[in-house]
């Protein structure tokens, strides 16, 4: 291929050919390189986040929620000895997408508890879903010695909550008959969304 | 950390591989039909389009769909290449020019798309098997020496003649 020997109007054509040649490449570099840029980072605003229920300020219940309403911190929960106690509205789950979007909730166990096995019997969390199929528990029991804490996440419900709905976390609580007055325990968990 | 690579990338080599073939067409335009070159740029082109259209549907369409429609891109440019071989073989009976292209073009070509698709798999988590992956340096290790020994100016200038004096 020696160029030296090619007439003028080819070696015209192939400067011409090699400038659209460059141009179409670094153009379409810019192109991908300007991809790899989009696929790095995109936030959405979520459509699920808490809701206060109506336990809060009864029965010794205290909710409080963060600025973009996904933490919800429960504080003054009680459990009585030998006697389930329940909050059947302390917070909810809400899909505040239009009617027909559907969200698939599920419970996962974040930080279980640790302390005070000896005065407790259960801690449990219900999901209570409208559809009784779809509720799912999260229970943590003790024997008195150690807690027994979920492995793992509890399955997504099937149907999963529609646009505008409020799905009620219910906290069921029991202390042992020989507990301690005071003592305390910490449970962290999530609701992960799909 | 290393950035993840695109399903567009094969969109983009494509695009590559697209124009130099509209480059060596226009080299060698007395062998070739004429308006070759000028094909290959709108096909640069339409690989373009491609990635415009990947950028603005990112989020509707999904990785699998993405990868498909660049992968088969990528195969369309590496066939245009294995073609213009077989036509220089079969149509033009140049079997020097055919051997230079195959050894130089498309095997290159070739290995280097294989490369880069085994490279996304194995980000993917679908590595090739062990011995594609061995196949794979053995064949570049081969092609490499075989370029090197075959393709030297002088035993290339040796060939062309002799394919002149055939001809004469």
């Amino acid at each position: 291929m020696n160029l030296r020997g090619k007439p003028f109007k080819k070696s015209l054509k192939l400067l011409t050919l090699l400038l659209t040649s460059l141009l179409i490449a670094s153009v379409s570099a810019g192109m991908y390189l300007s991809l790899t840029m989009t696929s790095t980072v995109k936030v959405y605003k979520s459509n699920v986040y808490f809701v206060i229920g109506s336990d809060n300020g009864t029965k010794g219940l205290e909710v409080t929620l963060d600025s973009t309403n996904t933490t919800a911190t429960l504080t003054g929960l009680r459990a009585y000895p030998n006697a389930s106690f329940t909050y059947t509205d302390p917070v909810r789950v809400r899909n505040n997408a239009s009617v027909g979007t559907y969200s698939q909730l599920r419970l996962a166990p974040k930080v279980d508890p640790s302390t005070n096995a000896a005065d407790f019997v259960y801690v449990k969390f219900l999901l209570n879903a409208t559809i009784a199929g779809d509720r799912k528990w999260l229970n943590y029991t003790s024997n008195g010695v150690s807690w027994t804490c979920p492995t793992g996440p509890t399955t997504f419900t099937t149907t999963g909550i529609n646009g505008g709905q409020e799905w009620p976390i219910v906290v069921y609580t029991m202390a042992n008959a020989t507990a301690t007055v005071n003592n305390s325990v910490t449970i962290s968990i999530t609701v992960d969304v799909d | 950390m290393p950035s993840e690579m695109l399903p567009e990338f094969f969109a983009l080599l494509g695009i590559d591989l697209f124009l130099m073939l509209s480059l060596l067409t226009c080299l060698l335009d007395d062998r070739m039909p004429k308006a070759l070159p000028y094909i290959y740029q709108i096909a640069a082109l339409a690989g373009y389009g491609h990635l415009l259209i990947s950028k603005n549907f990112f989020t509707v369409f999904g990785d699998y769909m993405r990868f498909w429609y660049c992968f088969i891109y990528l195969l369309v440019s590496l066939a245009n290449i294995v073609a213009v071989n077989i036509y220089f073989a079969a149509v033009k009976k140049q079997w020097t020019l055919a051997k230079v292209w195959s050894g130089a073009v498309s095997f290159p070509t070739i290995l280097i798309s294989i490369f880069f698709v085994s490279n996304y798999s194995y980000l993917h988590g679908v590595p090739f098997p062990l011995f594609l992956q061995i196949a794979l340096v053995v064949s570049a290790i081969i092609m490499g020496t075989s370029v090197a020994i075959f393709l030297s100016p002088e035993a290339l200038r040796n060939r062309f003649k002799e394919e002149e004096e055939v001809r004469k």
